[in-house]
């Protein structure tokens, strides 16, 4: 003895926006949810950092940053630079002379300090206060030094967006995250 | 009525299929936003430009190709001549002998790679296995093993005389003097500063060594992008080189990487990074282009920090002059004669 089936009503305007409310509703809270718990684990467990074996020196991490000036700076790996006399990370292609006259220098701030250690070797160190993050000098000591300039992203400035503006426009898709206990990507050898 | 009624309920599928029409519009929308403002962008304001470096003055050009072939087997490192003007080119686990069309004439095989050869004018051939030289005789047989010097021994660069072998170690930063049977006989090059003698200075694997006509050893000194003329005794005796991109001098960490000897004692000079070869007098005035970076684009492209022994050029001359370049991206060789009225 089932019951006649009943042909499909048209649904009320009333109850189709009751319906509708409770279930955006239910999807807000569930995402509201999601997105906490998603934000909380993620800002104790990983932070962003460019991996340097796939960074293409595009110039993006100087202009792209939600900081004024970019947390990413370059830094040095001491155990591979040549110590080189004539630094292509640190002079233009085809300097005056190998002096520090800014002419000569490739870095637009002229955050590369140059020091005299003994003949012919030279000691390169980075002034972060005024590195942009441009990779210009990354990319002369890549191409034809031992590649011992490099970018990272500085912790003690990054924000750690959610969602990195300077990732976004990575043409090299360096940009990754990694555990906050180990929270830079370092070039320790050729 | 009725028209105006079916206006006004939207059933639920109708509902759903217009959102997720809209939502997937709107994601395509933001990812395509996305792609292209990451991958169009605007040129980078602090691009590396070293585009001019890679165009050869035609003025400098003074050679010519007549000639390209494949080494027939691969990772091809050092080039040099023999007695019968046959090529010997050390690639993997080979010594290739070749014709100067680059016909296969026979070839050594060997227990691990060849890093270098040298061939006496009595036909025997000394090949570095990267930390002791081995001796082949005219028909490829094994006639000698010499003990390694030591350790970190890393023999890249062989020259042959009369009653000498030098065999450059890059690991050890010096060139060693042997004599004929194997025997030690002197160090060349180390740093020592009652002697006048700066010292190698190697970044990378790239010491050479050529036995000069004039009696002297040429010896390249990357680090310091020059070139060091030596006694056999170990006496400094000239220094010529100019560290510059520029076409007149070397560039980059350690250049140049190789070195031969044209028959009327000029010097041809190997680079890499930008990929180039050419000639010096013996004082070490520039003088020509044999190869500009145009010739070797692949090569300019992969020297990689990552591994800076990949890229790069060796060169060897025969008795006519002509200019065997070998490019150890490409895998082959490119013969270059000098033009008519070139100079």
């Amino acid at each position: 003895m089932n019951p006649k089936p009943q042909p499909n009503q048209p649904i009320s305007r009333r109850n189709f926006l009751r319906d509708g409310t409770r279930i955006a509703a239910m999807t807000g809270i569930g995402a509201l949810l999601g997105v906490a718990a998603t934000r909380s684990s993620t800002a104790k467990t990983s932070v962003w950092q460019i991996d340097p074996a796939k960074c293409v020196r595009c110039g993006q991490c100087a202009t792209a940053c939600v900081l004024k000036q970019s947390a990413v700076k370059c830094v040095h790996s001491y155990a591979i630079c040549g110590y080189c006399n004539l630094c292509t990370g640190y002079f233009e292609p085809e300097p005056n002379a190998l002096t520090t006259a800014a002419e000569n220098q490739l870095c637009p701030t002229a955050a590369i300090k140059r020091t005299f250690i003994e003949d012919p070797y030279y000691e390169y160190t980075i002034d972060e206060t005024k590195c942009i993050g441009c990779a210009k000098c990354v990319e002369g000591c890549n191409r034809f030094g031992n590649g011992s300039l490099y970018l990272q992203v500085r912790h003690d400035r990054c924000v750690n967006c959610n969602e990195c503006s300077i990732a976004r426009v990575c043409a090299g898709d360096a940009f990754r995250r990694v555990p906050v206990d180990e929270p830079y990507l370092l070039k320790l050898t050729h | 009525m009725g028209e105006l009624l079916s206006h006004r309920f939207v059933s639920r599928r109708g509902f759903m299929k217009r959102s997720m029409g809209a939502a997937a519009a709107a994601g395509l929308a933001a990812w395509s936003a996305r792609a292209a403002g990451a991958k169009s962008g605007t040129p980078n304001p602090f691009a590396y430009d070293v585009d001019r470096l890679k165009k050869t003055d035609p003025k400098w050009l003074h050679y010519r190709q007549i000639g390209q072939f494949k080494v027939p087997r691969e990772e091809a490192r050092r080039l040099t001549i023999g007695p019968a003007g046959r090529l010997y080119v050390s690639a993997g686990n080979y010594v290739c002998v070749l014709d100067a069309q680059g016909g296969r004439v026979t070839e050594i095989a060997l227990s691990a790679s060849a890093r270098c050869a040298a061939v006496a004018r009595d036909g025997t051939v000394y090949v570095s296995l990267r930390d002791h030289v081995e001796l082949f005789d005219d028909k490829g047989q094994r006639r000698g093993t010499w003990e390694s010097p030591g350790r970190r021994t890393w023999i890249t660069g062989l020259a042959v005389g009369e009653s000498d072998v030098f065999a450059a170690d890059s690991g050890n930063r010096v060139v060693l003097r042997y004599d004929r049977s194997g025997k030690l006989a002197g160090r060349i090059g180390e740093k020592n500063k009652d002697r006048n003698v700066p010292g190698f200075i190697l970044p990378s694997p790239f010491l050479d060594v050529e036995l000069h006509q004039d009696g002297l050893l040429r010896v390249n000194n990357p680090g310091r992008h020059q070139v060091e003329a030596y006694t056999p005794e170990g006496d400094l005796e000239l220094v010529w080189g100019k560290a510059t991109m520029s076409i007149e001098g070397f560039c980059g960490c350690c250049n140049p990487i190789a070195l031969a000897l044209l028959p009327d004692g000029r010097i041809v000079t190997c680079e890499k990074g930008l990929p180039r070869v050419k000639v010096y007098s013996v004082k070490g005035e520039f003088e020509s282009v044999v190869a500009g970076v145009e010739t070797f684009a692949e090569n300019a492209k992969v020297c990689d920090p990552s591994d800076c022994t990949t890229g790069g050029l060796d060169a060897a001359v025969d008795a006519a002059g002509r200019v065997y370049v070998l490019d150890l991206v490409a895998n082959d060789i490119r013969v270059m004669t000098r033009k008519a009225g070139a100079g």
